[in-house]
């Protein structure tokens, strides 16, 4: 059990002025099993007033449009959270456990990545956990880490085709390959220790739990980890989603620390 | 029948149709071309007792589907019960997990459906498709009726059938129901839509506005129509004409320009009432069609009244196998496919094209259903020459209001040529009115 400080900020600048921009934003570490969130403070910049809800995914969400003209918008959230309370999130009342069955968008898994899975298939041990732990190793070992070779459009056989990818890749891959054995899996966004932006990895479900496991770090989604939100794949939990009239380039950067606190 | 004297109009009939713009848009080759829908001034005449009949079928259908949709965004019991398997829901293009825990007003999905029959030469009437996303067709019968009371009066006098202009205030009572205050618009994707005319014409008979994406603005959590002039005034309810994947950019296709950022939102928060509502398309797959019969038992505990066309779906391993051994009689669909493409008769295929296709089936089989070509009943036009035969259909229009209504016309579709059996506008074919008897 650990209490983590985490800070999380997302600039965007734009080359020309934006006039008018609509915002999602799903940034938002909620109480679950795993972790209790015990304070958080949100800035909007610039500061406008913003609606709140949930998506259908149980995701806390903010969302608005910004009127006033700007050329670089700022999301920033800190709070601090305990963590490692349970070692599983609950399955709610597994009305959408039969949801994340099924391939989908991003995870949707092509001739090469079946491939990988029949090779596999006869090592696979009994057990959902015990089948998401051996994918998890030999993703690891099979998948290497490279930042910049893939894009947030890119789908878990377009990434293992390309045998490189980051965090969502690893993510993507290993959902589509419990898919194929047919086992609950979802997408997980999230922030943990020793990252500088935010982090990505899978809940698997085994007998009505959902237990977090890392591809990209070979390791189960312990203590280290804040859980922000999850949904089928990328897309369905982008942290940032926006359209706006007007400027031009934009660079966006994100900077993110959690670092370990006393209690 | 006797000879009716609006057949000596049909040219008339057809010409004022040109005038008022009743077209049919199709894209071609990346280009968009309109085309007169031809009409055809012999009606189809469905016996009073008959309509009773269907109408009985297609409100429990209808019924059905709606709690079908309505299980599957909450609790989902149709498939803990095992009734309708998993795969042909959660991987089915329709399902859209956003619409998860959403209750809409009055707990309805499908407000105006759009279900085609044939008429088989057994005389039995068979349920083809579920229309349930953005049917549309009934402007069309809702003009010709119109017009050729215009052009024969006497044809109406003599005759003793059901007046079908009230469909607008059916629609209206439809709208009502739902609405949670405020306006009602019509919203278009515009000018260049396949079914512009109707969005245009069903605006002006119920007396909703014609909008487009871009007068209607989300603030606090409401929805707004935003008049020229800039004033602002409060939506409840929006008859959309533009598919779920278009409708918000913020939630749904972030490319679309067409949509209104956050309006999903808003319906989320139960602050409008969106017709119809996002996600039913789950109900209208056509590999779902086949389990509307099951549904109509498990939520209604009724025996169908009306049937679907026998239909195989090769994800069973004995329809597979009975598919493979009948493909010469059977007629294939993907189900990801709409408007009469995606479409092949087993006995039409080639050699090769059969085994390519068979390759394809056993690979993909949750993506294809089989159905036995059913001998439809033709129905007179008339042609240069005289009366020709020509296979039609029966789109029935079924709209959700405190009850379901079920409107006393429909479109009647006929193929262009006597060899072919898909009766689609977008393939060039021509409609009919329908007279619904009324004695």
């Amino acid at each position: 059990m650990k209490k983590l400080h985490f800070d999380y900020c997302m600039q965007i600048a734009y080359s020309e002025v934006v006039s008018v921009c609509h915002f999602t934003i799903k940034c938002f570490p909620m109480k679950t099993l795993r972790q209790e969130v015990e304070s958080t403070s949100i800035e909007l910049y610039p500061a406008v007033t913003y609606s709140t809800g949930e998506d259908s995914f149980g995701n806390r969400q903010i969302y608005g449009e910004n009127t006033i003209p700007h050329d670089t918008f700022q999301f920033h959230i800190t709070g601090d959270v305990r963590t490692g309370l349970a070692g599983w999130e609950k399955e709610d009342d597994g009305k959408m456990t039969a949801v994340f069955r099924h391939p989908h968008g991003l995870n949707v898994a092509g001739e090469a990545l079946y491939a990988y899975h029949v090779g596999l298939k006869t090592s696979l041990p009994a057990g959902n956990y015990e089948k998401g732990i051996y994918l998890m190793n030999r993703l690891y070992h099979d998948f290497a880490y490279e930042k910049g070779c893939t894009g947030m459009d890119t789908t878990a056989e377009q990434a293992w085709k390309l045998g490189r990818g980051v965090c969502q890749d690893y993510a993507h891959i290993m959902i589509a390959l419990l898919h194929r054995e047919g086992i609950p899996a979802r997408y997980v966004t999230g922030m943990m220790i020793g990252e500088g932006a935010s982090h990505a990895w899978v809940e698997l479900c085994h007998e009505g739990k959902w237990y977090g496991l890392d591809p990209t770090n070979n390791a189960p989604a312990g203590d280290d980890y804040i859980r922000i939100g999850c949904g089928r794949d990328a897309a369905d939990c982008l942290i940032n989603r926006g359209i706006m009239h007007g400027g031009g380039n934009q660079m966006q950067t994100v900077r993110v620390s959690v670092t370990e606190t006393d209690f | 029948m006797r000879q009716l004297e609006l057949l000596q109009h049909t040219d008339t009939v057809n010409e004022l149709l040109a005038r008022y713009g009743v077209r049919f848009g199709i894209y071609k080759n990346n280009t968009f071309k309109e085309q007169l829908f031809p009409f055809d001034a012999i009606p189809r005449v469905i016996e009073y007792e008959e309509f009773l009949y269907l109408e009985r079928g297609l409100k429990q259908r209808v019924t059905a589907l709606n709690l079908f949709i309505k299980d599957i965004y909450s609790d989902k019991k149709i498939v803990k019960d095992g009734v309708v398997p998993e795969d042909f829901i959660f991987a089915s293009s329709g399902y859209l997990a956003e619409c998860e825990g959403i209750l809409p007003p009055k707990g309805i999905y499908s407000h105006i459906s759009g279900i085609d029959l044939v008429k088989g030469k057994d005389g039995n009437w068979y349920i083809l498709e579920d229309n349930l996303r953005v049917p549309s067709g009934a402007s069309y019968p809702m003009i010709a009726r119109e017009l050729c009371r215009r052009s024969s009066p006497e044809t109406f006098h003599d005759n003793h059938l059901e007046d079908n202009r009230n469909y607008a205030q059916l629609l209206r009572q439809t709208f009502d129901h739902v609405s949670v205050g405020g306006h009602t618009v019509i919203l278009t994707p515009g000018r260049y839509n396949a079914a512009y005319f109707e969005h245009s014409y069903l605006a002006e008979r119920t007396g909703a506005h014609l909008v487009n994406g871009s007068e209607l603005k989300v603030e606090d959590d409401k929805l707004y129509y935003v008049a020229v002039n800039g004033k602002k005034e409060r939506v409840g309810a929006v008859y959309r004409r533009i598919s779920d994947e278009y409708l918000d950019p913020m939630n749904f296709n972030p490319q679309s320009l067409i949509g209104i950022p956050h309006i999903f939102d808003v319906f989320r928060k139960g602050n409008v009432a969106l017709l119809n509502a996002p996600g039913n398309g789950v109900a209208d797959d056509k590999g779902i069609y086949y389990f509307a019969p099951k549904m109509i038992k498990y939520y209604l505990g009724e025996e169908p009244v009306l049937s679907n066309a026998p239909t195989y779906l090769p994800f069973y391993k004995e329809d597979m196998a009975y598919v493979l051994e009948h493909f010469d009689n059977l007629v294939l669909k993907d189900v990801a496919e709409a408007g009469g493409y995606g479409v092949v008769f087993g006995d039409a295929m080639t050699r090769e094209q059969r085994e390519a296709f068979i390759v394809l089936l056993k690979k993909e089989p949750r993506r294809f259903i089989a159905q036995e070509v059913i001998d439809f009943q033709d129905l007179d036009i008339q042609e240069e020459g005289g009366r020709v035969p020509r296979k039609a259909d029966l789109r029935a229009f079924v709209l959700m209001a405190d009850e379901p209504l079920v409107w006393k016309s429909g479109l009647t579709r006929f193929s262009r040529n006597s060899d072919s059996f898909i009766v689609n506008s977008s393939q060039g074919g021509g409609f009919k009115d329908t007279w619904v008897l009324s004695q």
